[in-house]
Formats: C-alpha cells, sequence, structure tokens
C-alpha cells in the first residue's frame, strides 16, 4: 500500500522539470537500441548522459549518445550494430576510474558500460586460468579465487573499483607488476566484438599460439580494436611467504638509490613503491597507516616467495637501504599492517584531495638510472607554475607518478597545469622515457604522441587500429593525433554538445 | 536550483570511483546515476551548472540508501552524508521529495501515546490478517503486549526511541538487563525523549529533525550522564547533534551519546564477572549496521562484547557492504532493498551461522523479513548471563 501510495504521490503531486521540448537527435537510436536489449538497459535521459561523459581524468568536454547496460555478448553485439545503423559510434565504459580521458565519448556515441557483465565464468586449474566476464572488478576477482589459493596479480591502484575490461583496454600494470609483468603478461585469450558486430576469440590456451599474436595487439588498445566481452587471465599461486619493509629517507636520492643498488643486486622484490614526504602526508590523513610523516621520502618493498627466500631477500634489501643511507628500516609485524600499509600507498592519488581539490597526474616512464634527475625537475617546474607536486610511483620499473594538486576554481589555474604538464613530459622524453607507464593516452596525452612518435610509426599504428576497425566506429578521437586518423573525423561529426535539453 | 550545499564540501571529491563498490546501489544497477560519484556530480550539475531537476536526476537521489559506505572508502574524505542531507533537505522545501503522507507518518513518530496505540491496532489487525505484512515490509509479528520500562537507578540513560520501542521493546529490556549487570542503575528515556529524528533527517524534513533534537537535548541534559543508545541509528544521530544544530549545547550533549556496546567495552571485566560457565552454543553472524560501522565508526565493539559469551562468532565476507534496510528506505524503496538484501543474506549463508546479531533495528526487521534468526547482540548476551550454557 505505500509503495502504491507513493507511486501515486509520486504521479500526482510533485512533477519534475520538463526537459525543453526539443527534437531529441537520439530518440530513433534509443528505440531501436530498447527493442533489442530491453529498455530496462538503455537510458537515454540526460542525467544518465551526463554522468558517463567523463572518466577519473580532468577531461570534461565529452557528450554521450544513449547509454547501455548489456547483459551478454549477443546484447553487446546488437548495439554495435545497431550504432552503425545509425551511423554513431560506439565507446566502452568499464568502471570509468581511467585517467587519461579514454572512456569519454567523442561526438555523442553509444556508450556501451559492461559495468553488469560481471560474472565469474569458470576457473580452470588444470590450464591455470579463469574466465570472467569484462565488468568483473579486479580486486573481486582475487577475492573470489582467494579459495582455490590463487589471485589474479596486476593490481593497479584503483583495483577496488577498475574492472578487467578496463585493465586490458589500458594494459594497466601496478605495484606488484614488478615481478609479476604488466596486465598483457596474464591475458591468455580474448572474446572480443568487433567494430562489425562480429565475435572473435583472439589468442588461445595453449603457449605459443600459431600466426600473429592478436590478443598481444588488442591489449592496450583502449577500446579502439573492439569490445572485450570475456577474459581468460592467468591465475597467480598465493606465494607462500611474504615480507613487506617501510625504509624511511632524509633525502629523495638516497631512496631512489636504493632502487637502483637493489636491482643491480640481482633480487626482485615483488613491488617497490617510493613515496615522497607530501604523499606520505596525504595518506597519513586518511589512512593512518604508520608512515613516517618526517621521512623526506620512503621505500615500500616487498618480496614473496617460499620462506626461506624470502627471510634472505628482505634481510638483504635491509642491508642495501642501509648502505645506501636510509635512517630507519621496519618490516610489517603482521597481516594487518602490511594490509594497512598498502591501502595508505593505494588511496594516495585520492588522499590528495585533503591537500587541494583537484589533481592531475601524469604517467611516465624514465630510466631507473634518471630517476632522481627527473624528480628534481618534477619538483622545480611546479614551483615554477606555483602548483602542488607529489610523488608516489613504482620505482622498481621507473613509473613515474608526478601529482599535480591544484584548485580548480581559481582563475588561470588550468593554463599553468597545462603547461607544467607539457614540461613534465618533455623532461621524460628528453632523459629518453615513454609517455605512459599503464595509464593509457585516451584524449588526455593523445597530442603528445607526435613528440614520441615518428610520422611513419603513427601511420603504422593507424593501420593496425584500422585493421580491426576499419570505419573507426570503436572510441573514435582517441589516442591517434587527428592528423593519423582521418577517418574518425567522420564519427565525430554528430556532436552536439548539449546534454541538458 | 541552489541546493546550499557547501563549496568545499561538493569540490572535495576528485571523480576517482573508488569508492564505487562500496555503494549497494551500484553494485546491484551498475549505473553511474546510482553510484556515490554520481550522485555528487548531479549535485553539482544543479547547483553550479543550472541542470534542472529531472526525474532522473531526483530518482538517483532517493534510490541512496544514506548508508555512508562511499563516506568510509572515500580517500579524499567526501562528507557525503551532509551533502546528501542537504540535498534532501533542499528539495523537500520545494515538495519535490517527501510526499506528504511520509510527512505524516514521520509527525507521528514524536507523538508516543498515538504511535504505541497505532502499533498495537496494527499488530491486532496483523493477528485478524487484514494487514499484508509481507507487501509493506513490516515485521510477520507485531506485539500486541510491551513489557513495562523501570528505571533502576539513574547512572546512565538508556534512549527507548520510538519504533524501536513500540516493536522491539523486549530488546531494551535485555539491553538494560545487561547493563546492569556491570552494577549501574539504568533510566529508559521512554516517554521523555520519543524519537531521535534520524528518519526526519534522512527525508530532508531539517526543521523537524532540529525541533526533535532541541527536544532530546532538553530532556537529556539533567545532569552529565552518559546516554547509552543500543539502535545504531539512533545513536548515529545523536551524535550528530552538534553538527545539526551548532550550538556549543549540542556538542556537549553528543559527546555524552554512546553506543551501548562502546560503553560496555570499557568495562568488559564488570560484564565478564558474571559470566556463565559455558557460553550460548551457537554459531553468530554479526553484521555491521551502516550507521555503527560508517557513521559513528564504533562496530567493532560489538564483537568484543558479545565475542565471549557465545561458542562462535563469524564475520561476514561482503565488505560490510549495506543490508537495505536504510531506516524507511526497505519501504520505499522495496525492489533495490531487497536486491541489496539478498546480497547480505548470501553472504550469511556462506559464513554457516545460525544466527544474526545486528545492532540496528531497522537491519534487523529488514533482514528477519528474509526469513533469517536475527537478535541484537545484547539480547544474546542477556540471553546467556540467564542461563547456563544452554541455547
Ligand atoms: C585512484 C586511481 C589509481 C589508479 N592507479 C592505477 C595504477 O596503479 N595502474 C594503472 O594502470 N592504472 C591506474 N589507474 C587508472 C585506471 O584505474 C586504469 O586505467 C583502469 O584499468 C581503468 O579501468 P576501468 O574499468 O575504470 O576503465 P574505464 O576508465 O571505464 O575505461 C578505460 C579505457 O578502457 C576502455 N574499456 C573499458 N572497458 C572495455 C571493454 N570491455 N572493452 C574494450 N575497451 C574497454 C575504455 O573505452 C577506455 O578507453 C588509477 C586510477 C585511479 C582513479
Ligand atoms: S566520493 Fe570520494 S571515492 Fe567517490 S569518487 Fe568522489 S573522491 Fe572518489
Ligand atoms: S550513502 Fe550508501 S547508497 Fe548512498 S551513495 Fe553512499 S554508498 Fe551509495
Amino acid at each position: 500500500m505505500a509503495t502504491l501510495l507513493g507511486a501515486a504521490a509520486r504521479r500526482l503531486g510533485r512533477g519534475a522539470d520538463r526537459a525543453a521540448p526539443t527534437a531529441d537527435p537520439d530518440a530513433a537510436l534509443a528505440a531501436d537500441l530498447r527493442a533489442a536489449i530491453g529498455s530496462e538497459r538503455v537510458r537515454a535521459d540526460a542525467a544518465a548522459r551526463y554522468l558517463v561523459s567523463r572518466d577519473a581524468s580532468i577531461y570534461s568536454e565529452g557528450t554521450a549518445g544513449p547509454l547501455c547496460l548489456p547483459t551478454s555478448t549477443e546484447q553487446v553485439a546488437a548495439c554495435v550494430r545497431i550504432a552503425a545503423d545509425h551511423g554513431r559510434a560506439v565507446v566502452p565504459r568499464g568502471a570509468g576510474t581511467g585517467l587519461a580521458g579514454g572512456a569519454a565519448p567523442l561526438g555523442r556515441p553509444v556508450v556501451l558500460s559492461l559495468t553488469r557483465m560481471n560474472e565469474l565464468l569458470s576457473v580452470d586449474l588444470d590450464n591455470g586460468v579463469a574466465w570472467v566476464q569484462p565488468g568483473m572488478v579486479n580486486l573481486e576477482l582475487s577475492r573470489r579465487l582467494a579459495p582455490y589459493g590463487m589471485h589474479y596479480a596486476p593490481d593497479p591502484s584503483s583495483q577496488q573499483a577498475c574492472t578487467i575490461g578496463g585493465n586490458v583496454a589500458t594494459n594497466s600494470g601496478g605495484p606488484h607488476c614488478l615481478a609479476y609483468g604488466v596486465t598483457s603478461a596474464h591475458v591468455v585469450s580474448l572474446e572480443v566484438v568487433l567494430s562489425d558486430a562480429s565475435v572473435v576469440t583472439l589468442g588461445d590456451l595453449t603457449a605459443e599460439p600459431a600466426g600473429y599474436d592478436l590478443r598481444g595487439a588488442f591489449v592496450g588498445s583502449e577500446g579502439m580494436c573492439g569490445i572485450t566481452t570475456a577474459a581468460a587471465v592467468r591465475l597467480t599461486p598465493d606465494p607462500a611467504a611474504v615480507r613487506t619493509l617501510l625504509i624511511a629517507y632524509d633525502d629523495v636520492s638516497s631512496c631512489a638509490a636504493t632502487v637502483g643498488a637493489i636491482i643491480a643486486d640481482g633480487i626482485v622484490p615483488a613491488a617497490i613503491e617510493m613515496l615522497d614526504q607530501r604523499c606520505v602526508g596525504a595518506i597519513e590523513d586518511f589512512a593512518r597507516a604508520g608512515y613516517p610523516r618526517d621521512a623526506a621520502a620512503v621505500l615500500l618493498v616487498e618480496v614473496d616467495g617460499p620462506p626461506g627466500g624470502v627471510a634472505v631477500a628482505a634481510d638483504r634489501v635491509a642491508e642495501i637501504a642501509a648502505a645506501n643511507g636510509a635512517v630507519s628500516v621496519r618490516a610489517a609485524a603482521d597481516d594487518d599492517e602490511r594490509a594497512r600499509l598498502w591501502k595508505g600507498r593505494k588511496s594516495a592519488f585520492g588522499a590528495v584531495a585533503n591537500i587541494l581539490p583537484d589533481y592531475y597526474l601524469h604517467d611516465t616512464v624514465v630510466p631507473r638510472s634518471r630517476l632522481v634527475e627527473v624528480l628534481e625537475q618534477v619538483y622545480e617546474i611546479a614551483d615554477r607554475y606555483d602548483l602542488t607536486a607529489l610523488n608516489v610511483f613504482h620505482a622498481g620499473d621507473g613509473n613515474l607518478h608526478p601529482i599535480l594538486a591544484f584548485d580548480a576554481r581559481v582563475p588561470g589555474t588550468m593554463e599553468r597545469v597545462h603547461a607544467a604538464g607539457r614540461e613534465i613530459i618533455e623532461a621524460s622524453l628528453a632523459v629518453g622515457g615513454a609517455l605512459s607507464g599503464e595509464h593509457g593516452i585516451g584524449v588526455e596525452k593523445r597530442d603528445y604522441m607526435e613528440r614520441m612518435f615518428s610520422d611513419a610509426d603513427l601511420d603504422q599504428q593507424s593501420r593496425l587500429r584500422a585493421a580491426f576497425d576499419p570505419h573507426c566506429r570503436l572510441n573514435p578521437g582517441k589516442v591517434l593525433p587527428s592528423a593519423h586518423s582521418c577517418a574518425d573525423i567522420g564519427s565525430l561529426r554528430a556532436a552536439d554538445g548539449k546534454i541538458w535539453g | 536550483m541552489r541546493l546550499g550545499l557547501d563549496d568545499d564540501e561538493l569540490t572535495s571529491c576528485v571523480a576517482c570511483g573508488l569508492c564505487l563498490p562500496h555503494c549497494p546501489t551500484f553494485v546491484i544497477t551498475g549505473r553511474d546515476t546510482e553510484s556515490p560519484r554520481g550522485r555528487i556530480a548531479l549535485m553539482r550539475a544543479v547547483q553550479n551548472e543550472g541542470a534542472p531537476i529531472t526525474a532522473e536526476v531526483l530518482r538517483s537521489m532517493e534510490t541512496c540508501v544514506q548508508c555512508l559506505g562511499c563516506e568510509t572508502a572515500c580517500p579524499s574524505g567526501v562528507p557525503f552524508g551532509h551533502l546528501m542531507e542537504t540535498t534532501r533537505a533542499a528539495l523537500a522545501a520545494e515538495g519535490r521529495i517527501t510526499p506528504w503522507w511520509q510527512r505524516l507518518g514521520l509527525r507521528l513518530l514524536r507523538h508516543r501515546r498515538l504511535l504505541l496505540a497505532g502499533s498495537t491496532l496494527l499488530a491486532l489487525a496483523g493477528r485478524l490478517g487484514l494487514v499484508p505484512a509481507r507487501r509493506l515490509g513490516l515485521p510477520a509479528r507485531l506485539p500486541l503486549r510491551r513489557g513495562r520500562h523501570r528505571a533502576s537507578g539513574s547512572d546512565v540513560w538508556l534512549f527507548t526511541g520510538c519504533v524501536m520501542d513500540a516493536w522491539q521493546r523486549h530488546t531494551h529490556l535485555a539491553v538494560q538487563r545487561v547493563l546492569e549487570a556491570t552494577g549501574v542503575g539504568v533510566a529508559p528515556t521512554a516517554g521523555a525523549a520519543p524519537c531521535c529524528g534520524a528518519l526526519h533527517a534522512h527525508a530532508g524534513l531539517a526543521t523537524d529533525a532540529g525541533a526533535i533534537a532541541r527536544q532530546v537535548i532538553a530532556a537529556l541534559s539533567v545532569d552529565g550522564r552518559p546516554v547509552l543508545v543500543d539502535s545504531a541509528g539512533c545513536g548515529a544521530a545523536m551524535k550528530h547533534y552538534g553538527r545539526l544544530l551548532g550550538t556549543a549545547e549540542a556538542r556537549e550533549f553528543s559527546a555524552r551519546v554512546l553506543d551501548v556496546h562502546e560503553w560496555l567495552a570499557d568495562r568488559l571485566d564488570a560484564l565478564l564477572a558474571n559470566r556463565p560457565a559455558a557460553p550460548l552454543a551457537l554459531t553468530v553472524a554479526v553484521q555491521d549496521p551502516c550507521h555503527l560501522r560508517h557513521s559513528q565508526r564504533s562496530h567493532e565493539a560489538v564483537p568484543t562484547v558479545l565475542g565471549p559469551f557465545v561458542r562462535e562468532l563469524v564475520s561476514l565476507d561482503d565488505d560490510g557492504l549495506c543490508c537495505g534496510a536504510g531506516g524507511a528506505y526497505s519501504m520505499l524503496e522495496p525492489e533495490l532493498a531487497t536486491a541489496i538484501r539478498s546480497r547480505k543474506t548470501a553472504a550469511v549463508e556462506r559464513s554457516g551461522a545460525s544466527v544474526v546479531a545486528s545492532a540496528n533495528p531497522g537491519c534487523s526487521l529488514h533482514l528477519a523479513a528474509a526469513g533469517l534468526d536475527v537478535r541484537h547482540p545484547l539480547e544474546l548476551v542477556a540471553q546467556a548471563l540467564d542461563s547456563d550454557g544452554d541455547s
């Protein structure tokens, strides 16, 4: 009765603002989508479209068309086909934690949110793989594998929220990828819907599949080569023993020197993360994880494997740290302390908001030997543009994550942020670094591609993409600068930037 | 439309999405409109970008359980609860949410006699088969008779509230029994402070919530004795009177409010002195009410207090995700509430427990309606104190 009354009252009492009666350019498209996959899986209202118009980056110029939440591969294919019939592009979306604007829809495309395809399909212990749907959350997968004594190794800091589909599309890394390898080393086979709505399987469970490694080409393609609808991922056995060390320094360069020395010694820790003092402060404010606030920099080093080897490696790391000027070395006493340290590390980006409301995160890779030099430049550049720089990163593989924190409400700030960002990227490229370690290119870094690659390189990449998606209907306008992806322009023309009527 | 939101609070969300898996409505729907990040973005669109309040914007706000799972998960410290309460207050003031029949129902909560009489009437009608209790989300069997409140001293207040006192007075009596076992005299608040105002604040009726808060503070400030609360929802609301009213008196009052388990955890020795020879032969799963876990952040006191009195305590593997009760939510959004609840019942099943201990009346009614055996943790403790080991 209460609900009946509620519904009646809703209808009578409190009408919502009606959207202005303009012709809806999505009406026919949305109707076809509803007919094909069920109206409860399609949303064409302003609120729903507004919210999928961006991801976790600061890029905010996207405009979504209808939003679909398919629950099967067939439905994904149907959406792709219908979008093509209406001359619209398709943008796949996972949890929207991307930091490069990869899931930002350009040109009012159909947005396919894969969040509802989140099942663990099968666990195949004989072959050491699990088949999962793309919307499966990274951490949830490891939780579901725990009863088998297994986990999924790549652990991006966003792992509690991001999806396997998004991980595959961006070839995500994470702290533990130093020893275990990034996503592409853990994806064995993929079921993919191509831009002509056909369904194909890339790669197979054999060690060396015959022919070209199309699976390898697909991983990291940022939604531009096809839509992942299922993935066979490698199971990694839980290590028998783990030791986590927290090492503090009075200066950043001793900290960086330790990283090089550990690797040179032949030890490959599961993870080596470096955090600077500002970052530690932000983390401690949120997580009270037990990081020393007074250290200029800290290293979080984890070694795992058989108990005997772990003890030896941990002792050796401690020795090397001491020899390189560490002021303290502390081992996590138990699983709780270890979990707290990692929780702190993985909430670093968000915790930055406790200092200033906005941040822009860079993701460059530099040779390990040049870390200190580039770090010093980062601080210097930020100072010059009157911005706050924080650093927390996968030091083991030289993947820098300089964060510029700022308040976008202050006029003129964005210009300074972008200018500083450009200089940071130049500085990294100048020492032989790369544009993106793991977050992808998306729209955010698209226009830097020309600094990193020659015209011939870019044309080649464009041809690879066209081999998968000749009409550039999947996630157009990303990664490749417009001069190298002419066909995208057609898909982007339909753009009508309005969302709220 | 101005929602009256604080700009710093609103901009503190960096849209990272780390809260998504901790939001029960997002986990069920997979839609950004039903997520914390989405709700905040819509608040921002309405307040700063002049977006209209469409039916979907309203739904986005109405479907929020206000469980605060997102607040605990958020590394940026976004005060989501306050943003949502402020938004709802603005929408309610414009008559966009909380229609008249809901307001009428909520007003009734302050009139204790009427409420108790109404509840008895409902119980009678239920016995005669006139009330489709299940469909309305009501307990299958409301009590026809209630034990009498009796003060045993004036060391502590025991806050008894509104609906809980009408439907679950036996819980208050059991809690009082346990408190007395530590040697204190307990004064139940009964008619002195008929309601805490939590549901009013959730529904956006800020003026009512404020008036109720002032009434409670005036009634319970005869001396500085602790105000103990055995309902997580009421405790959370009363601990926030300071923020709600913004006065020194209200802040001083809120500082005196404690969840009963918090208070008992500090007096465990006194309680354990009465421990029976053997614990209850039960495997009990502790359900963390959101208002204890996320709002008061004092849920860890429950296993501390309950543990010694039962054979085995098991924890649930669902990361403390909300059960979908949310005060009046289970009645107002039955479809979502039921879907959210089925995740909780599945977690209970996996845990192998035969009894669920819940420190919040709303959760316990909602979970019992799914067929689980749910008791207040202190009911179990009282039972153990009075028994000699058998359940
Ligand atoms: C706090 C924070 C910490 C982070 N830490 C890390 C880190 O340590 N390492 C790291 O690598 N990244 C990190 N990221 C970035 C981000 O989480 C990863 O890129 C992640 O893989 C994105 O997953 P998602 O599900 O959110 O994808 P989305 O953001 O929704 O999409 C990302 C890209 O994948 C495409 N895509 C999504 N699903 C599919 C699919 N099924 N098929 C085809 N294409 C698809 C989208 O079109 C888009 O181009 C972090 C982000 C945040 C906010
Ligand atoms: S509420 Fe917090 S956790 Fe959620 S998106 Fe905003 S900043 Fe991230
Ligand atoms: S309060 Fe609960 S339901 Fe509401 S947005 Fe936060 S997590 Fe979701």
